[in-house]
Parts: structure tokens; C-alpha cells; sequence
């Protein structure tokens, strides 16, 4: 993280550069990230389903240079997905390959006893780092110049391996029996993400910053689908982000993402729409909303919901 | 350490938030790092530092609000009346002196040092406020201010006579932000208080002579309590539940390695998780404690294969079907309003209910079954049957006996719980939280095996 102190300089300048590589932060967000980055902190993104959690540490990655490596969280998850593992198939192949050089070792040797002593100065070779298969958490920590660790939706793995990772986040090491202890060669900048379907131990979110992402207000989603969209009139952002806010209202299962919000901007833009008309959102409804009763309800919606996304936009 | 953020820390754990050292560590690093002058940025790295879940953000934002706008009740909404008095007494009192001068800044810093002379953090209840003002007026020294008010009408003349008047109205305006400011102390420091006292206090209190306002805590403690069960016991390393080896498997796979055994193979332990049988008296001496215990067994669903509840007062009934249709809180309120059980709440009668379990129910008494029974064994002098308990003790594994009263009380009056002791594998008091978790716990690590 040395590498990028200049970056980090100010909160402004963080702001400014997220905003280069695409994403539009708010203070607080920039806030955050100004701070994990002087404490040396990892960070924990909590939020609604599409704010731009993952996309978060997408944009850190980008404007700090450093390769993004990414743990994604699931049930069942274990150290040998998460960690390391050992490449046991090179290791068969490499003893079969060089049998005949183990005959040349111990040879001369008469005795059981010899001949194993001999081989004990060899012992070592098959659990040496070529045969160490890293996975995401120990590449993170073997990357020269930092990285930025995404451990994406934690509250999908299991207690075990949350009490694992305790380690990792706290020290930024690993112990490696056959090996020895891994330290960070430069700590990589770790985010968290989690959409609370479990709760996490307190342990875990003690030693993280915590950061809370809701749905952006109109001016900043605005500003978002303006810099995503190229090419996108002010007139028609105005409409269809305060549509996309009247949408969050309404009592329906999967409220809309900012990523939808972008991708419904995107299909106006392709259809040449210059402003909202209902029977151009009737027929687009599909790119933001994905269940078959959420469009249900917003159809029956439809023509109040355009109507003041019209009048609020002039 | 920065006495500042030490006091907002304080107003936070007493509000509920629960900070360790380690992130006070973190927050002081982050006030050094942003300072005090930009409000938000500070507000964010506390924020990000201390709150670390959706509840605990609500109560920061509503926490910092109150806190740091404590800096500014003097500031320049004080209103003095006048900018600058002419000086007309010799030897006036510090107060009064601020006031002519019209020292806003003065008049802060006054306020601010003499509110750390009288301690006033240490305020803890409603009671206190007229105790703390009146420490606050002497530490500022408000007698003083009204000497040289009476003095001034004692000179007499028109001049005299309208400094006094208003000095008189600054000193009444004084005084109302005093009052705001004990006030709003008040709130940050004593509000919930009771917080702190909460988890210790609560555990060991008597379920019975707990306040129904004090429901939602008791949950909280519970819900913390279950994960902590929950937690100590589901986590069974892969290598705990590694049995013996698999002799037969490890031979068949060694002849991929030309005979050598590799890849060895190893049978799995079964798990034994709790069979519970519980029979509650819900009567209403004991029903607070029934609620609870059912609550913690029923969210404890993960780790106890099986559940099956009785409830008995007059007669027995089964409730587990209750606890499979409808969502834990409210199959709870279904069992305390009595609606949909066919139940007879008139006296209670153990060896009745005993019978009808005997006879209707004998068929959970497994060998692997627990059962629990949660009463205080008071049978209105009627028959005890302890025949039928002795059938139930001799069925099941194991047989509880959970009572509220202290042992000593045990078998005075119509109880007769000295003659359904030798049926029990264990007998215990129950009347507090502390107890019914022992209990839980006890039940988890005997399984454990």
C-alpha cells in the first residue's frame, strides 16, 4: 500500500480519483476509504443487493494500480479453496519421474536405517513452494506491490471459515505447516462485502471499518448514470432516475440496482428515446425489474409513475 | 488519551453500542488523523470506526448529533442584550463582568469548565436535574450576579436600574440553556443507562418479577445468548467428527498406488444432537419462565434434532404442532393468550396432567429423549401420582426438573416436589436467565459427546 501514499493524500483526492476510473463515491464513502487506507484497516461494505459494494472495490483496485484478486464466498468454503493447497498430482508425477534418481541416492547404502537418513536430506523438496498452489488469500498476500482483497459476500460462508479469516485480517499472515509462516510482502487492501443474509460475529466486524452503503439520492444517481451512459441527455437521466426512485417505493421483492438504473439507461439510449413514454417503459420494465410480480405491480402503476416522473423532472 | 472522544465513547456504550479497546484505538487514530474541524469527516471515520452494524449506525447518528452539538449551546445563538454595557459598579463578580463585556467565548468557556467542575457527567437519572443545575449555578457563580443586581437597584438612577434589568433578563436566559444543557447531559449520558446494568442485572434477576417493558432486552439478551449456544456447539471441526479408520476403504483405494495406502479414509462419528421432550406448567407463577425457555430452545432449532412441547394446567395438551405452523413469536403469544389451545386453566393438577401424558403421549419416551419438566410441583393438595412420573423416568433417557422456587421452599405447603425427587435424574432451581442458560448448556454438552 506504500506504493500509492500519494493517492491517499487528501479525502478530496480519493474522491477525485475514484471518480476517474467510473465511480462516483459520496463523502462517505470516500471518507472510508481514506481512513482503512491510513489505519490499515480492512473494510466491511454492508448494503442492499446492487449499490456498488463489489464495484466499490473494483474502482480501489483500479485507481491504486494494483490487481484485484477475488475470494468469492459460498457454503462449504474451506482453507484449500481460500488458501493454499498442495499440487498433489506434480507432487505423484515428480516421484515417479525421478525414481530412478532416488535409486542413484541411496545407493551404496546397505542398511534400512542409511538409506532413510540419506533421503531425509531430500525430504523437504516436494513441500516447497513449487508445489504450493496459492489460492485468493495467500496470492493477496505474496503480491509485491499490494493488492486490493475483495472477500465478496461473507455472509455466505460459514462460521469456521469466518473465524479463519480472523487471522488473516488482523496479522496479514499465514502459517504454512510444511513451510512456515507467510507474512504480507505489502498489506493488501481488504474488502469485505455482505448482504446480511447471516449475521456475522461480532469478532469479524470488530476488526474491520464498517461501511454502510444505501441506494444513492437523485443527484448522485444521476451523476452516476451520466458518467456510466455516455451519450445520455440530461433531460431523460432526470426522468428515469426519479422513476427508478418512485420504483424503490413501491412494495415489490427486488428493489431495483444502481447497476439496473445503468442498464435501463443504456437500452433508452440504444432506442433513441429522447424522453419517457409509457409504452416505451411498459416494454423495457424487464431490464430493471426481474421478477414476473414486481413488473406485475409497477405496470398497474405505470401511468402515475411516468406522470410524475415527468413533472419532477421539469 | 483525548478526553473528547473518551466521553463520546462512553455516551456510545452507555447508549448499547458495544466498543472494545481496539476500536477505541482505531477512533482515537482516526480523530487524530481528521481532527475536529471538518464536523462531517469526523462524523464518517467515527462512524466507520465504532458503529459496526445497522442498529449501531442509527444510535451513533443520533448519539454524535446530541454529543457534539453540546460545543455549540453557547455559541453565537446566546443572546446578549445589549453589546456593551457602560460599567457603573466597582468590584463586579466574574459573571457579571461577562455579561458587560458581552464575552460570548467567555461566557462558553465559563459554562464548559464550570460543567466539569460540578461533574456533571455523572448524572444518571431525572431526579439529579434540579441537584446538577444547582451545582452548575454555584460553580458559574450566579450568586454573585445577582449581589451586583441588587447592588445596581441599591444605586438607583436610570442607568443603574436598566443594566440591572438586563442583566436580570441574561441571567434568566442563562439560565434556561443551563437547564438545556443538564438536559440534553442527561439524555447522552443517563438515557439508557440501564443499558449497562442490563446484561449482568437482567441474567440474574427473577424472570417473574420482571417488567414487561423489559421484554424487547430480554430478547436481545437471548437472541445473544443462542448465538453464543449456538456457536460453542455447531461448530464441530471436520476433525472431531473424524472416527476410526476405514480399514476396508483405505485398502481398495491403495491399489491406484500400486498397494501402498495413499489415500487414507476414515469412518465419520455419528452426531448425537438432543431429543427434547418438555412438559411446562403455564400456570401463572411459572409461565414467564416457560416462555422463555421455549423461546431459547426453539431458537436453538440447528443443534437440537427434536422438539416436543406439552403444556399443562388442569389438563395436558400437546404445542408442538403451535411451534411448526406459525413463526416463533407468534406461536409464543398464541401459547401465553391461551387462544387455539384446549386448555383448562383452573387449578393445577400434576398428577393428573402426569396420567394423560402417561396415557396419550408415552409414545416420544425414546431412549434418546430428554424430558424437561418446568413447574414449582404446587398441586393443590391433590393426588401426586407419582407412578406416572416414575413410568415417564423409567422410559427416557434422562428426566429434568426444572423449579422456580428455591430448594428450600421445596415441599412446603401443597408442593410435592420432595416425592417427585427420586424420579428425577437431576433437579434444579430455574427462576433466573443465568439459570435457564446452565440448563441449555448443560443439556448441549452432555450430547456433545
Amino acid at each position: 500500500m506504500s506504493t500509492s501514499n500519494t493517492k491517499f493524500a487528501t479525502v478530496e483526492v480519493v474522491r477525485k480519483a475514484l471518480k476517474d476510473v467510473g465511480y462516483i463515491a459520496t463523502t462517505q464513502i470516500a471518507h472510508t476509504l481514506y481512513l482503512a487506507y491510513h489505519l490499515e484497516k480492512p473494510v466491511l461494505v454492508e448494503g442492499p443487493a446492487g449499490v456498488g459494494k463489489t464495484e466499490l472495490a473494483k474502482a480501489a483496485a483500479a485507481f491504486m494500480g494494483v490487481p484485484l484478486i477475488r475470494l468469492q464466498c459460498y457454503e462449504g468454503l474451506d482453507e484449500s479453496k481460500a488458501l493454499y493447497e498442495w499440487k498433489y498430482g506434480k507432487q505423484l508425477l515428480y516421484t515417479q519421474l525421478l525414481k530412478d534418481k532416488l535409486d542413484s541416492v541411496i545407493e551404496g547404502e546397505t542398511n534400512l536405517a542409511e538409506s532413510i537418513e540419506k533421503l531425509h536430506q531430500y525430504d523437504d523438496i516436494f513441500f516447497s513452494p513449487q508445489f504450493l498452489e496459492p489460492r485468493p488469500l495467500l496470492k493477496a498476500l505474496q503480491q509485491k506491490d499490494g493488492a486490493v482483497l475483495l472477500v465478496d459476500e461473507v455472509d455466505k460462508s460459514d462460521d469456521e471459515f469466518e473465524a479463519f479469516l480472523l487471522e488473516i485480517l488482523s496479522d496479514f499472515q499465514v502459517s504454512i505447516p510444511e513451510i512456515g509462516t507467510i507474512e504480507a510482502t505489502s498489506k493488501p487492501f481488504v474488502f469485505l462485502t455482505s448482504n446480511s443474509t447471516r449475521e456475522l460475529g461480532e469478532a469479524l466486524r470488530r476488526r474491520c471499518l464498517h461501511l454502510y452503503i444505501s441506494f444513492p439520492e437523485q443527484g448522485l444517481e444521476r451523476e452516476i448514470v451520466m458518467t456510466r451512459v455516455p451519450g445520455i441527455s440530461e433531460r431523460l437521466t432526470r426522468q428515469l432516475v426519479s422513476f427508478i426512485h418512485q420504483v424503490r417505493k413501491l412494495d415489490i421483492k427486488k428493489l431495483p440496482s444502481v447497476s439496473e438504473t445503468i442498464d435501463w439507461a443504456k437500452t433508452l439510449v440504444i432506442l433513441h428515446a429522447e424522453t419517457l413514454d409509457k409504452e416505451m417503459v411498459r416494454e423495457t420494465l424487464n431490464t430493471f425489474l426481474k421478477a414476473q410480480e414486481d413488473i406485475r405491480v409497477t405496470e398497474e402503476k405505470l401511468y402515475t409513475l411516468t406522470e410524475h416522473a415527468l413533472r419532477e423532472a421539469t | 488519551m483525548d478526553r473528547t472522544l473518551q466521553n463520546f465513547i462512553t455516551a456510545l456504550r452507555r447508549s448499547g453500542v458495544r466498543i472494545s479497546v481496539a476500536e477505541t484505538m482505531d477512533a482515537l487514530r482516526a480523530a487524530e488523523l481528521s481532527g475536529y474541524g471538518d464536523r462531517w469527516m469526523l462524523k464518517d471515520f467515527l462512524s466507520a470506526s465504532l458503529a459496526k452494524s445497522m442498529p449501531e449506525k442509527e444510535i451513533f447518528e443520533v448519539c454524535f448529533s446530541r454529543f457534539f452539538s453540546l460545543d455549540y449551546i453557547t455559541g453565537e445563538d446566546f443572546l446578549f442584550e445589549n453589546e456593551n454595557l457602560p460599567p457603573i459598579l466597582q468590584g463586579e463578580a466574574p459573571l457579571t463582568q461577562i455579561f458587560i463585556s458581552g464575552d460570548v467565548g467567555g461566557l462558553a468557556m465559563a459554562l464548559r469548565a464550570a460543567g466539569e467542575r460540578a461533574d456533571i457527567r455523572s448524572i444518571q437519572s431525572w431526579t439529579q436535574k434540579g441537584l446538577f443545575m444547582q451545582r452548575l449555578f454555584q460553580e458559574l457563580g450566579l450568586e454573585g450576579l445577582n449581589r451586583d443586581i441588587r447592588r445596581l437597584a441599591e444605586v438607583g438612577g436610570q442607568d443603574a436600574l436598566n443594566q440591572a434589568k438586563a442583566l436580570e433578563s441574561m441571567r434568566d436566559n442563562l439560565m434556561e440553556r443551563v437547564r438545556t444543557l443538564v438536559e440534553r447531559q442527561l439524555e447522552l449520558y443517563a438515557a439508557r443507562r440501564s443499558y449497562e446494568l442490563s446484561e449482568g442485572y437482567i441474567k440474574n434477576a427473577r424472570l417473574s418479577a420482571l417488567d414487561e417493558r423489559d421484554l424487547a432486552r430480554i430478547h436481545k439478551i437471548i437472541q445473544r445468548m443462542v448465538k453464543h449456544l449456538k456457536d460453542r456447539y455447531s461448530r464441530r471441526p471436520r476433525a472431531a467428527r473424524r472416527g476410526n479408520l476405514d480399514f476396508r476403504k483405505t485398502f481398495r483405494k491403495s491399489i491406484t498406488y500400486g498397494g501402498l495406502p495413499f489415500d487414507t479414509h476414515w469412518k465419520s462419528k455419528k452426531i448425537d444432537r438432543p431429543e427434547i421432550v418438555v412438559i411446562c406448567d403455564v400456570s401463572r407463577s411459572v409461565s414467564n419462565i416457560v416462555r422463555f425457555f421455549l423461546l431459547i430452545l426453539y431458537s436453538l432449532n440447528e443443534v437440537i434434532s427434536r422438539i416436543r412441547s406439552f403444556v399443562f394446567c388442569t389438563n395436558l395438551v400437546e404445542v408442538s404442532p403451535l411451534f411448526e405452523m406459525h413463526p416463533l413469536h407468534e406461536a409464543l403469544a398464541m401459547l401465553r393468550s391461551g387462544a387455539g389451545i384446549p386448555i383448562l386453566l383452573g387449578r393445577t393438577d400434576y398428577g393428573g396432567s402426569f396420567l394423560d401424558f402417561k396415557d396419550q403421549y408415552s409414545d416420544c419416551l425414546t431412549k434418546r429423549a430428554t424430558v424437561i419438566i418446568l413447574g414449582d410441583a404446587r398441586n393443590n393438595y391433590s393426588e401426586p401420582h407419582t407412578e406416572a412420573l416414575r413410568f415417564i423416568s423409567e422410559r427416557c433417557k434422562r428426566l429434568i426438573w426444572l423449579n422456580p422456587e428455591t430448594p428450600s421452599l421445596w415441599g412446603s405447603g401443597d408442593s410435592e416436589m420432595k416425592k417427585y425427587l427420586p424420579y428425577c435424574n437431576i433437579a434444579r432451581e430455574c427462576s433466573t436467565l443465568r439459570h435457564l442458560e446452565r440448563v441449555v448448556e448443560y443439556l448441549l454438552r452432555v450430547h456433545d459427546r
